[in-house]
């Protein structure tokens, strides 16, 4: 996975490579999908949570100001 | 980098964008603070959350597409050609500046050896990103769903403005050199859009409840905590210094013959066009802009400190777009006509329109915003709006002078093209599928309710069990 084992090696090469990170050249197309796919994961998830919440706390009917019974003191 | 004076060059310039990312890092700081401050006990939480975080979905987004967008648009695409390489299509060719190195999977987004600008020239303009969704999310607090939210931040935060800063702010920008579009710190390419943006979403969502009268008359939701909205305003206005910095270029040698061909070296500052501006002189033109703002906001305002510290944030705003070249006097008196504009079409359009905004950000961001690009358009008459050519209006292959009906059309597209009406669109959309607002009975016990109630029955316990 390293992409520099040697930096006396790597930096006096005729050209150097300015990509070092690990699995450069190879990965970067896998990384985008992986960080997409936790993108859109994000937001079904969250958006399942909140809708549940919401819903929960609806079905309650709290009044304007039941809140400020549980306001805390410390 | 081989030699000491380039690498010093380099070194310092990657350095004084990263010192504007951690200034304006503040911004969203101060948001945070404003709108926590701006709104009720019972909705504080959420408040937060949902401002916090944009912070990663605007990131992430912006690392996906946001920053390939701003690259590959500038010619509309189909509006101008690029001078680069004079086609009107995507610019995603060869060239050194094309979206072809900026797509996410491209080496030079990430740790390179030879490349040492693009990262924090990608997270200078992230933080205008942020700052943009942030504008939006003041206006809609405590009603709106944090997963509506975050579409819309990343609407505005990722697609929309990056356009807009392709089209409007990038050097080889089609409203450039169609228009003679000017607006060095961003009067529109941030504030107009996003109070657009903010304004069309707005509309669809509707007031909060209990914001009018059933005869329509608005009723005042004051902030709850002023204090930790003035914090929040100075932190606004400390973050606002390092996007003034970010919107420039701070060494740069414009007679390269790659740029405009002098024919001798000019080592210069330049704003975001590569046209010659000094950061003294935007620092002069920051700080009476900001007193044109607070002295015209304390009077309209009649001493609200709500009020006198936002129109400070207006007077900056308005003057933003011809903030490089103003005088300094200039700057204070746009500031002032900034914000008395702004100040009263606020309240105009609350009542007419019935609109909402909780923190008035469509007027500070959008009404001033708007307003500063068309005085720029009088004020800087028959400037030129690029280093690299002059020409007419509409001619495309040059680049117009600066002036006012360029500016006219330009606040149109900025509020109303990139911002109001998707806005509008995209709200009608998450109002459709039922995800937009919160439910009422939420919205009257308070989003909050539930923590509120866990954290008393945690202090019951540890109470009782301390007895």
């Amino acid at each position: 996975m390293a992409t520099v084992t040697n930096w006396i090696d790597h930096l006096s090469a005729d050209e150097v490579v300015g990509a070092v990170y690990p699995g450069a050249g190879s990965s970067e197309t896998l990384l985008v999908i992986l960080g997409i796919v936790i993108w859109i994961g994000w937001h079904v998830i969250t958006a399942r949570s909140e809708s549940e919440e919401l819903s929960r706390l609806a079905r309650k009917k709290h009044g304007a100001n039941d809140h400020k019974n549980n306001i805390t003191d410390w | 980098m081989t030699d000491q004076l380039g690498a010093l060059t380099t070194i310092f310039t990657e350095f004084y964008y990263w010192v504007t990312v951690v200034l304006m890092f503040l911004i969203h700081v101060g948001f945070c603070m404003y709108e926590v401050g701006a709104s009720r006990y019972k909705h504080h939480q959420h408040t937060l959350m949902k401002n916090t975080m944009l912070i990663p979905l605007v990131t992430v987004t912006w690392f996906f597409f946001g920053w390939w967008i701003y690259w590959a648009f500038p010619t509309g695409p189909g509006l101008a050609p690029s001078i680069m390489n004079e086609s009107a299509a995507l610019i995603t060719d060869e060239s050194t500046f094309s979206a072809k190195w900026y797509a996410p999977n491209t080496e030079f987004m990430a740790i390179n050896l030879g490349d040492h600008i693009s990262g924090v020239f990608w997270a200078a303009f992230l933080l205008f990103s942020w700052t943009a969704a942030s504008i939006v999310s003041g206006a809609i607090i405590e009603r709106i769903t944090t997963f509506a939210f975050g579409i819309l931040a990343i609407a505005i935060g990722s697609v929309f403005w990056t356009i807009d800063a392709a089209w409007g702010w990038h050097f080889d920008g089609w409203m450039l050199k169609l228009l003679g579009y000017h607006d060095a710190y961003a009067s529109g390419v941030i504030h107009a859009i996003a109070g657009g943006f903010a304004l069309g979403v707005l509309i669809v969502l509707g007031p909060r409840i209990g914001k009018f009268t059933s005869s329509g008359e608005p009723r005042n939701i004051g902030p709850r905590n002023p204090w930790l909205v003035t914090i929040g305003l100075f932190l606004i206005y400390t973050g606002f210094w390092g996007f003034y910095a970010a919107c420039n270029i701070p060494i740069y040698d414009v007679g390269n013959p790659d740029d405009y061909g002098l024919g001798k070296e000019y080592w210069t500052a330049t704003n975001i066009y590569v046209t010659p501006t000094t950061l003294s002189g935007i620092t002069m033109n920051f700080l009476m802009s900001l007193s044109g703002g607070l002295l015209a906001g304390y009077v309209i305002a009649k001493g609200d400190p709500f009020w006198t510290y936002s129109s400070g944030l207006a007077g900056i705003i308005c003057a933003s777009a011809g903030n490089d070249l103003y005088h300094p006097i200039q700057a204070m008196v746009i500031g002032m006509i900034g914000v008395v504009i702004a100040y009263k079409l606020h309240y105009w359009v609350e009542r007419k329109f019935k609109i909402d905004d909780a923190v008035g950000a469509v007027a500070v961001h959008g009404y001033a915003g708007v307003v500063g690009l068309i005085i720029c358009g009088f004020v800087l008459n028959g400037y030129p709006s690029s280093g690299y050519s002059v020409g007419a209006m509409w001619d495309g292959s040059t680049y117009a002078s600066i002036n006012p009906l360029g500016q006219l059309i330009g606040a149109f597209i900025m509020f109303v093209v990139l911002g109001l009406i998707p806005g509008y669109i995209l709200a009608k959309i998450l109002n459709g599928m039922g995800k937009l607002r919160i439910p009422r009975d939420v919205e009257i016990a308070g989003l909050d309710y539930e923590i509120m109630e866990t954290a008393k029955e945690d202090e019951k316990a540890v109470s009782a069990a301390t007895k």
